[in-house]
């Protein structure tokens, strides 16, 4: 009865069309019980040297190896992408004459080595003179690899250092250590002190009554703490989230605690104590101040929004385990005991759907409803890299 | 005063021309007194034994106690020697020539026992003024705590009143307590609960004189410190110590008063107590490179060298003057207001003993720089000069922010006038600026026929008034352009501070220089030759600050400095890359 196209259908058993397997895919096949790693792809793609002598179809295999580079763990190598561009025969792509230059000289191969070059931006790899000396050589100096080259030269360079607040290249596994990045990563005090609140037990141990006790991660700089502690106990505080935290591929999830922002009436002024005057004044009895005319900030309109007094990062996100967070909380602000705290939780947190499978393929340490999804590829690929 | 006249390019003469003088009958007085103490000094005391034991011997100790110099200040009536300001700077220009000394005495008359004789009543002062001149008790001024250095709101130690009123029940710790392991005799601050006259009960700092005999007084261990290592420094902890209510210090609630008097009225020793120091290290570095041959001559040619010794005998001339000059003021009668003078010889004496002390010891090479001779001592002592008494920083603030209140009073009206566009007032400040800036001279009255400076002296003195007169602008306009915020501008207050010390110093040789020319002291055309050097360098310095505190000048990086510091702060390190790293 449903318009049929307004709804999505369901998924077809996707019928997988027939792979052929490209060329020289047996080169990359894991023979005997060698590891998939950096040797074995560099002896692939000797080996396809040494048995095309004349380099026939090193296009395709150029391709086929920058497809299979991520599955060796050498994707971030750049000796490997000299090799692979190595493979090209030297000076046959060189234009000799005005005519080949105007137009694009093969322009299969030039395609190709630009392959090569977007997969090193991808990820990150910065081309070296080698790389240059081999362009030229393969296919001269005006060409479009070497374009790409020279682009890549100018703006990785400017953008390699962009982000003022760098995420390092390699996540840690362990989604307790995951978490302290990530309250780290987002608290601008570096004065703030990270608490764990509860170590995740692994969920094998049986006998205990909950076997699976989520971690408990949380974050509070010295000014929060003070901030909560001038909190009028008669406002309540709000738990809020799960709010997600993008870590290079991989998605966190964190609470905060906050109140509204108190009214206006309510605001003390800050007296200045009388004993701060002892060396100089602290203030001047003036009735004047800085005139507008002298007043070059920027107009910036304050956010009304409450204060944020603590963060935490957990394994789960249900009322129960945010409970002990408050409860780690109140040992350090005292206060706390005494503000009514609102959980205002998210029904749906809007986390990546965990598939069976993987949660079936998940470390035994993690625990099953893990905040961290990730795509299961990389996942595969980082621990390939690692091994 | 002098130097709040100053901020509204005024030159104030009364008191500071002439310089002031003492009586005949008082300088033959001191004399007496100087002779044997200087004696004493050279021949006794063991600097480098101090220094290295990290104590006084007991025997120094009585010595001085014999010489009277714990009660230098305290009346005659109760046992001292009654000594006006002017005389205490002498004998602590010889007193200087052991740093560790100076400081014990300081700690125990300047601050310790100051309380008493400034505020303390009868009883208080019979009581234990006696006892403490003689020096069979020691004094010490307990403030600092461990939460507060600067900040004297953040103390914590109690006093509550017992049940029956008659003691105070007093609890805490203070930290860097000099005397803190010696002292019989402590000026305690701490909190005690006042209530106000609209019935509601607040915190206030109140004074105590405690005795150590009160019980439940403990010291923790002297600490181990960069230099005045011969004086005694440590925890004093107070446990349920038992201090009767007629040990209050002035009022209950009235302590705050207390300790600015004390403060304030202890600063200006410094001056000939750094020139004091200096004039003796004139004395060795001098003998030094006159014997010591480099390349067939004497150190002494050398124009790198003799550098360095104008440089010295410049300092301590200027910081001489002001200081003298200091006391003198003070000791008129009616007890002026010269806090902001005497923070500025405390400023002025410690940067250049830092300065000078760090030169001599250049003048010695990788000598001095060996414990064999007593310049490193020097060094390690002359540090603590910028920290203690207040910092060097706060000082100069409260130089300025005092300053700039005074003449932010008076030139209110003025400059209400201005920013509501009152047609008259902002013509006649379009005139005075035009006339300014037309270059015409400025005459306070200093030279000239009847002028008050020695002729020899009067391109000086003009520099001075042409100084004092733009500084009068400058302030004027920095209190319409940032009028109270200027409590946050600690760059522009620090310019502010700085000029004026250097004009406090420019008056205070100008006025030395005259006396001595015109009573024909000895060697008086080398002070002219100082004077005029210095106010020469000085009139440089302040067109230079003045023109930073200009708006708009280049010179004016307040900016710049700001971010960079703010960039680092952020993230707590130096944040440029390593000059080796690459980008790929």
């Amino acid at each position: 009865k449903d318009e049929p196209w307004l709804v999505p259908r369901p998924p077809e058993p996707q019928r997988k069309p027939i792979k052929v397997p490209a060329m020289h895919e047996d080169l990359f096949k894991p023979s005997g019980n060698r590891e998939r790693d950096k040797a074995s792809f560099l002896n692939a793609v000797r080996s396809f040297g040494a048995h095309n002598v004349r380099k026939r179809g090193h296009v395709d295999f150029i391709y086929l190896a920058l497809r299979k580079m991520p599955e060796f763990g050498v994707e971030r190598d750049l000796s490997v992408y000299n090799l692979l561009l190595d493979v090209f025969p030297k000076e046959v792509f060189r234009p000799r004459n005005v005519i080949q230059r105007i137009f694009v000289h093969y322009p299969r191969q030039q395609e190709c080595g630009v392959a090569v070059l977007e997969q090193m931006e991808r990820h990150g790899v910065m081309p070296s003179a080698e790389t240059e000396f081999l362009l030229i050589q393969i296919f001269g100096r005006k060409s479009y690899p070497m374009l790409k080259f020279l682009r890549m030269k100018l703006w990785f360079t400017r953008f390699k250092n962009i982000n003022p607040y760098p995420v390092p290249r390699d996540l840690p596994q362990d989604p307790l250590d995951l978490a302290k990045l990530g309250l780290r990563h987002m608290e601008p005090d570096l004065s703030a002190k990270v608490t764990v609140y509860q170590m995740s037990l692994p969920s094998d141990s049986t006998g205990m009554e909950d076997p699976t006790q989520p971690h408990i991660v949380g974050i509070q700089s010295p000014d929060q703490q003070a901030a909560l502690a001038r909190h009028n106990p008669s406002r309540p505080v709000f738990v809020e989230g799960p709010f997600p935290l993008w870590l290079r591929n991989k998605c966190v999830y964190y609470h905060i605690l906050r109140a509204d922002l108190p009214p206006p009436e309510e605001e003390k002024v800050e007296e200045i104590p009388e004993e701060w005057e002892l060396y100089y004044p602290q203030k001047l009895d003036l009735e004047y101040s800085r005139s507008g005319w002298d007043d070059y900030e920027f107009d910036v309109d304050e956010v009304t929004e409450g204060p944020v007094f603590a963060m935490c990062m957990a394994g789960a996100h249900d009322q129960a385990t945010l409970i002990k967070w408050i409860q780690g909380l109140q040992e350090t602000n005292p206060t706390l005991a005494q503000i009514p705290v609102v959980f205002r939780l998210a029904r749906s947190t809007g986390e990546l759907l965990t598939t069976s499978r993987l949660e079936g393929q998940s470390p035994p340490h993690s625990p099953p409803k893990g905040p961290e999804e990730d795509d299961e590829t990389i996942q595969a690929e980082q621990q390939q890299g690692q091994s | 005063s002098f130097a709040k006249e100053l901020f509204l390019g005024n030159i104030e003469q009364k008191g500071v021309f002439p310089f002031p003088e003492v009586s005949q009958h008082e300088l033959s007085e001191i004399n007496q007194f100087v002779g044997p103490l200087e004696k004493f000094f050279t021949e006794e005391v063991d600097s480098r034994k101090i220094d290295q034991e990290g104590k006084i011997p007991v025997d120094t100790l009585e010595k001085l106690k014999s010489l009277g110099l714990f009660g230098i200040q305290v009346p005659e009536e109760y046992g001292g020697l009654g000594l006006s300001n002017t005389m205490y700077a002498r004998l602590g220009e010889i007193i200087s020539l052991d740093a560790s000394i100076t400081v014990t005495l300081a700690a125990h008359q300047a601050i310790g026992l100051k309380g008493i004789i400034l505020v303390g009543n009868e009883e208080q002062k019979a009581k234990y003024l006696p006892k403490l001149s003689s020096g069979e008790h020691i004094a010490a001024f307990c403030l600092t705590e461990p939460a507060s250095g600067s900040d004297a709101a953040s103390i914590q130690t109690r006093a509550t009143l017992s049940e029956d009123k008659k003691y105070f029940i007093l609890n805490g710790s203070k930290v860097w307590i000099t005397n803190g392991g010696l002292a019989n005799i402590f000026t305690v601050f701490a909190k005690t609960e006042v209530v106000d006259s609209d019935g509601s009960k607040t915190d206030k700092m109140t004074a105590f004189i405690v005795e150590r005999d009160f019980g439940g007084i403990t010291n923790g261990k002297p600490e181990d410190k960069l230099g005045i290592r011969g004086s005694n420094t440590c925890e004093v902890h107070f446990e349920n110590t038992r201090v009767p209510v007629e040990n209050v210090l002035g009022e209950v609630g009235g302590g705050f008063k207390v300790a600015m008097n004390i403060l304030n009225s202890g600063r200006f020793s410094m001056g000939s107590a750094v020139a004091g120091m200096l004039k003796k290290l004139i004395e060795l570095t001098a003998e030094y490179a006159c014997t010591r041959k480099q390349f067939n001559r004497n150190l002494s040619e050398f124009g790198l060298i003799q550098e360095k010794f104008a440089l010295m005998a410049q300092k301590a001339y200027v910081m001489e003057s002001m200081a003298y000059l200091t006391s003198g003021m003070l000791d008129q009668p009616g007890f002026p207001d010269c806090s902001i003078e005497a923070a500025m010889v405390k400023v002025f004496s410690s940067e250049a003993a830092w300065q000078c002390v760090s030169e001599a010891l250049q003048i010695l090479g990788g000598s001095g720089y060996m414990k064999d001779y007593p310049y490193e001592r020097m060094l390690r002592d002359a540090r603590i000069l910028l920290i203690f008494e207040g910092t060097n920083e706060i000082l100069r603030l409260f130089i300025a922010l005092t300053g700039l209140q005074h003449a932010g009073r008076i030139l209110t009206s003025r400059i209400k006038e201005l920013k509501s566009g009152n047609v008259t007032t902002v013509m006649e400040t379009i005139g005075r600026k035009l006339r300014d800036s037309l270059g015409r001279t400025v005459d306070l009255g200093l030279t000239g026929d009847l002028g008050v400076v020695h002729p020899s002296l009067g391109d000086s003195a003009n520099k001075l008034e042409e100084n004092v007169h733009y500084f009068g602008r400058t302030v004027e306009t920095l209190l319409l352009r940032f009028g109270k915020n200027i409590v946050e501008e600690q760059l522009v207050l620090k310019r502010v501070a700085n000029i004026l010390i250097n004009l406090y110093g420019m008056t205070a040789v100008l006025s030395r220089a005259s006396r001595s020319i015109r009573i024909g002291l000895r060697n008086h055309d080398h002070e002219v030759l100082l004077a005029n050097m210095f106010c020469v360098e000085a009139y440089f310095q302040n067109l230079f600050s003045l023109s930073q505190l200009d708006k708009n000048a280049p010179e004016n990086l307040d900016e710049q400095i700001k971010k960079v510091s703010r960039q680092i702060l952020e993230k707590r390190a130096y944040i440029c890359a390593h000059p080796l790293d690459r980008a790929s």
